[in-house]
């Protein structure tokens, strides 16, 4: 068993479809309780957590699929997903605090209203 | 269309494991939390067996009982980080499911990945999410039970939500599991082939390795690596000039981190550059953002100038106090 | 040229070669642009004069001095002759090709085109604008300032707009004119627009002139049509050949009917006839010089020169079908109006529609063929009736507006109106038909001709010869009941409440002080202290004299060529489009026409009617005898003989009757003296015996009312209609088109909540089915 995890190679074996499917599900599943969080949850930051959680989903089945593929561009594209989950993240709280001290309030149904 | 899993199977799977979710969304009065996790986790097993089924039924292996127990813990997590009603917990729960996600990360390899993930996600962002957390869940609203608000307390149409994000996962997996057999992995020399690419990159390494196990004197280099019909050859050049071919150990294998590294670096150098540039956009943006606006009146400006002009050391305290509930109505406003 | 086909017989070598009506083929001069250019030049400066608050009279006179140019340049042109008659083109205005393939195009050059009819027109229409405005310059100077200017800019434009029309070379230019001078005539009558009165008789002139100028458009667009041509030249060539553009013969053909009854539509809409004339009268509510130069002497006869040039297209109907109508209209139009002065009080509006009345005598000239004696009625006409209207301005100028004939009484002997009496006089007797004046000989051609013409050419001819008869008695009493009452008895005089002739101080200086100040001296003045008459000025004495003059003068006119053309007025119409060869009184001279009317009559009964009339014309045989059997007779004798026996005494029966009715009773009467109260007269009394009828006649016959009903309150009604259409059908259709999208908006709206959740939801919905979708194509 701690052979299997640490005999790991750049270039393994090749995976089998099925084992690819496991992931992707769980990659799904994780992307859909994002999803869910995103559309119930009404704290500002418990929606933005989740579309982080939507980012790592996407992670999962991208490393997934290189695994599969053999090759480095979902890891890398993986590296990109970080830098603009980063990104958003900075400016997602940045734009929470700042709501925040408008409304004292982190809900999203604070900002309703259409006018203005 | 050819499905591991019976569609039927799929969705009644999904439907159980919809429930659970829905379930345990917080609500005013229900609200069964754990109950909603273990028929959610029930929907997730049947699936999981059934794809472990249709795996064991094509002769093909299972993953490892780490994946497994990653993917349940990481499931699991982040159905809490969802249901939980308290924003930090639901914070310290995701940095869980980051955690498992690494592990899932290593079993496929991605070890750079997984460290980035855990540094990055873990280390950094949502440690500040924890601060934002802080900063601004301080509620002041009267009616909240157990400090917590109103808005964390309950979720905003579970059912719906669940309906339609299930939804989606349906299509998803529907999609997935009719076409996962039309994929197929790369054969061994297609493998082979990419290693011995990397390797050619990376002369230093194979120089280290051959003269660890004894395959090259002093004095010599690599020139180049090849591959050819008997295995992996190196051309070993001596000081001299002459060149002779080395059969590269079977151990030589370039690591995830080399390989990640010239894709990164050799194929999007330009990406890297836009990255950064929004990198440092978004830290702008977030400067510019949660500043606080400081809003001094021109009569205490007047004032504090004044008494400074008497040299009262004090009025600049005033002036500060001033900045303060100037933030304040900012906020107001 | 095609007329001596006809079966002439023997006859036909007694006849000179035939061309048609006279064309003017030669080139006119083009200095005669300075005729419309010097009133143009005139408009500008007055607006000039506008910009810079000119305060004084300088836009009159720099009017008056402009239009005298205009004037002295028709003169000149005049002077010229025949040599002058012709085209001249100022500049190119319209060439449009009509149809690429057609080869038909709309030429209308801004081009006039002289011959005797327009350069007779000119003629009065400058020299009366030269003369009336002089005149404005002082009656309008109570306005002094913006609408001094603004008056004498609208002047301008409107002898501008004149010229074009009568010197137009086509008929687009002609119309052109024709809608300037409504124009001008709508701005002229509304000069006063605080008045309602004036604003609604503005807009009432304006509308009714709008519907007689819909016939005007037709009969231009018909005549394009038909004859490929708007320019005159060409299109009377084609008529005199009887040919239409493509050359087949237009005679009994639609066109030569349906145009000329187009034409006439627009001709009584300017010219106030028959159903069209209640706009005349209330335009009465302009300026007086107005009134005298725009709405009595030129622009309402505008009509008649319409049709007097197109004549020949009249002509070339065998049947005559619109020159019958022309004729009857005439007559009942000045049987009409002459019945309704009868009780008329105000004396503008007696003027007004003496001239609805006199103008259905020129139409009825025209449609009796005689368009010698309708065009010199014109001529006469304008200024006898500028002359009326100058001394009726100067009476309503000098009683502050006062125009009852009720409340104005002896004027003749008040001091400073003795000019305006006389010219009054003379005025009176020449619409009135009294022999030897202007208006006795061209009112007698056009009797004369209706007695002459003979029935089958003009149906009813003779009976439209007995009701101008009555008409002509009747004109001559209505008009001396306005002298009688205004100006001969005792002196007695109301002033109006129209205070616009107070202000003139500047004027007539202290003279008007001074007799401010001694109005109490005049006992007749007694009541109405503060108020003095105040005489006209010099200005309007020397156009009121410049016009007596010029009635008596133009009398002799009459004599001018009286042998070979019967009169001046016959040599000018001789050398135009209008010449024709007027049953029993065929041009001397001019075989062409005879052979023409010959010519356009069927060959059997007429041609033996009008035969004769081109031998008597030759002066060959029998001439009298023939001319008396041709054309029609009265009492046995040759018309134009005995009209002139006929009219005197009617005239004199009708004068004698007003003398009698409105005149002082008795000598004392006369007397010099004054009064407390207006004059009573016999006619009150008779008056009295005809029970409702005066009242009826006083109130128009009602016709302002009738025409509100039908016209008026039928529109308003259906506009309410359509209205309600327009709200319930139309808008309910748009409103439900509208509310179509509202509803379905209602449905989704909730969707808008402004919760980001709900925008999610919708946008993962959507994902959903985009992905079912793929994946059920995949599937299928």
């Amino acid at each position: 068993m701690v052979d299997l995890l640490l005999a790991q190679s750049a270039f393994p074996e090749a995976m089998s479809q099925h084992v690819l499917a496991h992931y992707l599900f769980v990659s799904a599943a994780m992307f859909t309780i994002g999803l869910v969080g995103f559309l119930t949850r009404r704290n500002l930051i418990i929606m933005f957590l989740c579309t982080e959680m939507m980012f790592q989903a996407a992670g999962i089945a991208l490393i997934a699929f290189s695994r599969f593929h053999l090759n480095y561009e979902g890891q890398t594209f993986v590296i990109f997903v970080l830098t603009v989950a980063a990104a958003e993240a900075a400016l997602a709280l940045a734009l929470v605090v700042f709501l925040f001290r408008k409304r004292d309030s982190l809900s999203a149904e604070a900002w309703a209203e259409m006018k203005g | 269309m050819d499905f591991i899993v019976h569609p039927v199977l799929l969705f009644v799977a999904l439907a159980v494991c919809g429930v659970g979710v829905a379930l345990s969304i917080p609500r005013r009065r229900f609200h069964a939390g754990l109950i909603g996790g273990i028929i959610a986790a029930t929907g997730v097993g049947i699936l999981i067996t059934a794809l472990g089924a249709a795996s064991l039924a094509d002769g093909s292996p299972l993953p490892n009982l780490f994946f497994h127990g990653l993917a349940i813990i990481a499931l699991g997590s982040c159905l809490q980080v969802i249901t939980h009603r308290r924003p930090v917990y639901a914070a310290l729960y995701f940095i869980l499911s980051i955690l498992s996600t690494a592990g899932l990360y290593i079993l496929l390899a991605a070890e750079f990945m997984a460290f980035a993930l855990v540094i990055i996600y873990a280390g950094a962002i949502l440690i500040t999410y924890l601060f934002v957390i802080m900063l601004a869940s301080q509620s002041r609203v009267e009616d909240e039970e157990e400090g917590i608000s109103e808005y964390d307390a309950i979720g905003r149409g579970p059912v719906t939500a669940t309906i339609v994000s299930f939804a989606l996962l349906a299509t998803l997996t529907v999609m997935m599991f009719g076409g996962i057999r039309e994929i197929s992995p790369p054969g061994a020399a297609q493998v082979a082939q990419a290693e011995t690419v990397v390797l050619q990159r990376l002369p230093g390494k194979v120089e280290k390795a051959l003269t660890r196990e004894g395959l090259m004197n002093p004095g010599e280099s690599v020139a180049g690596v090849e591959r050819t019909e008997a295995g992996v050859f190196a051309t070993v050049e001596s000081a001299d000039g002459g060149t002779r071919q080395v059969a590269l150990p079977e151990t030589l294998t370039p690591t995830n981190t080399e390989g990640l590294a010239f894709n990164l670096l050799g194929e999007y150098p330009g990406t890297i550059e836009i990255a950064g540039v929004i990198l440092l956009m978004a830290m702008l943006g977030a400067v510019v953002l949660a500043r606080k606006f400081a809003q001094i009146d021109e009569e205490a400006k007047a004032t504090a100038a004044a008494a400074l002009a008497e040299g009262r050391a004090d009025a600049i305290g005033t002036l500060g106090a001033d900045v303060g509930n100037g933030g304040g109505a900012t906020s107001d406003g | 040229m095609t007329m001596l086909s006809m079966p002439l017989g023997a006859l036909s070598n007694l006849v000179a070669a035939a061309d048609g009506p006279y064309i003017a083929t030669g080139e006119a001069p083009q200095w005669v642009a300075l005729i419309p250019a010097l009133p143009l030049l005139g408009a500008v400066l007055c607006l000039i004069c506008a910009c810079l608050n000119v305060k004084n009279k300088a836009p009159g006179y720099l009017t008056v001095g402009l239009l005298a140019g205009s004037f002295v340049t028709t003169l000149v042109a005049f002077l010229g002759g025949t040599d002058n008659y012709g085209v001249a083109t100022i500049f190119r205005w319209i060439h449009a090709s009509i149809g690429a393939d057609s080869g038909t195009s709309l030429v209308s050059n801004f081009a006039f085109y002289f011959d005797g009819l327009s350069m007779l027109w000119m003629l009065f229409v400058t020299g009366l604008a030269t003369v009336i405005g002089l005149y404005s310059s002082e009656y309008m100077s109570g306005d002094k300032g913006l609408g001094y200017c603004r008056f004498f800019f609208a002047f301008n434009v409107f002898v501008f707009s004149m010229s074009c029309l009568v010197m137009a070379d086509n008929l687009l230019l002609l119309f052109l004119g024709w809608e300037g001078v409504g124009l001008c005539s709508y701005l002229l009558i509304g000069y006063y627009y605080k008045k309602p009165e004036a604003v609604a008789a503005a807009k009432k002139a304006f509308i009714i002139n709008r519907i007689g100028d819909l016939g005007l458009l037709m009969a231009i667009g018909a005549t394009f049509v038909v004859f490929g041509t708007v320019e005159l030249r060409p299109l009377f060539e084609m008529i005199a050949a009887g040919i239409d553009a493509n050359g087949e013969a237009i005679g009994g053909t639609w066109a030569v009917v349906v145009i000329p009854l187009l034409l006439t539509a627009g001709a009584f809409g300017k010219s106030a006839q028959l159903f069209f004339y209640v706009w005349l009268p209330d335009a009465m509510e302009g300026p007086t010089p107005v009134s005298a130069l725009i709405h009595a002497a030129t622009m309402v006869t505008a009509g008649v020169y319409l049709i007097a040039r197109m004549f020949p297209l009249y002509a070339a109907d065998d049947a005559m079908i619109a020159l019958t109508v022309v004729a009857w209209a005439g007559a009942i139009t000045a049987f009409w109006a002459a019945t309704i002065e009868f009780a008329q009080y105000d004396i503008k509006r007696i003027m007004g529609y003496s001239t609805i009345s006199q103008l259905g005598f020129m139409f009825a000239g025209l449609g009796l063929l005689g368009t010698t004696g309708a065009v010199f009625h014109v001529f006469t006409h304008a200024f006898f009736k500028a002359t009326l209207f100058l001394c009726c301005g100067a009476v309503m100028h000098g009683f502050g507006g006062q125009l009852s004939l009720r409340r104005l009484s002896g004027v003749m002997w008040m001091k400073g109106f003795g000019i305006t009496a006389v010219c009054m006089l003379i005025g009176c007797l020449s619409l009135s038909g009294v022999p030897f004046t202007a208006g006795y000989f061209s009112k007698d051609m056009i009797l004369a001709q209706a007695f002459a013409t003979p029935g089958d050419m003009i149906g009813g001819a003779y009976f439209i010869g007995l009701l101008l008869l009555l008409t002509a008695a009747m004109t001559a009493y209505y008009t001396f009941r306005v002298f009688f009452r205004v100006f001969v008895g005792p002196k007695y005089f109301e002033p109006g409440d129209d205070d616009h002739g107070d202000d003139h101080g500047d004027d007539h200086g202290d003279d008007h002080s001074h007799a401010h100040d001694a109005a109490k001296e005049e006992p007749g003045d007694a009541l109405h202290t503060g108020f003095h008459p105040h005489a006209p000025g010099w200005a309007m004495n020397t156009a009121m004299v410049l016009l007596a003059v010029g009635t008596i003068v133009i009398a002799s006119l009459y004599f001018v060529n009286k042998k070979e053309d019967h009169g001046w007025a016959g040599t000018m119409v001789k050398y135009s489009s209008a010449a024709y060869a007027s049953p029993g009184l065929g041009h001397k001279g001019d075989g062409e026409k005879k052979d023409e009317a010959v010519g356009l009559l069927p060959a059997d009964a007429e041609a033996g009617a009008v035969m004769p009339v081109s031998l008597v014309a030759e002066g060959v045989v029998a001439d009298e005898d023939a001319t008396a059997k041709a054309s029609g007779t009265l009492f046995g004798y040759d018309p134009f003989k005995i009209m002139y026996y006929v009219s005197a005494v009617l005239g004199l029966i009708g004068i004698i009757a007003a003398a009698w009715f409105h005149g002082p009773k008795g000598l004392a009467g006369l007397g010099i003296g004054n009064r407390v109260e207006p004059a009573k007269v016999r006619m009150d009394a008779v008056a009295a015996r005809f029970g409702p009828i005066p009242r009826w006649a006083e109130n128009k016959w009602y016709v302002d009312e009738l025409y509100h009903i039908v016209f008026v309150k039928v529109l308003l009604v259906s506009s309410h209609i359509y209205h309600a259409i327009d709200k319930l059908v139309i808008d309910g259709i748009v409103d439900l088109l509208g509310s179509l999208p509202r509803w379905l908006g209602s449905l989704l709206r909730p969707s808008q909540s402004g919760v980001l959740h709900s925008y999610a939801t919708g946008m993962v919905a959507g994902s959903a089915v985009l992905v079912a979708l793929i994946v059920l194509v995949a599937l299928l």
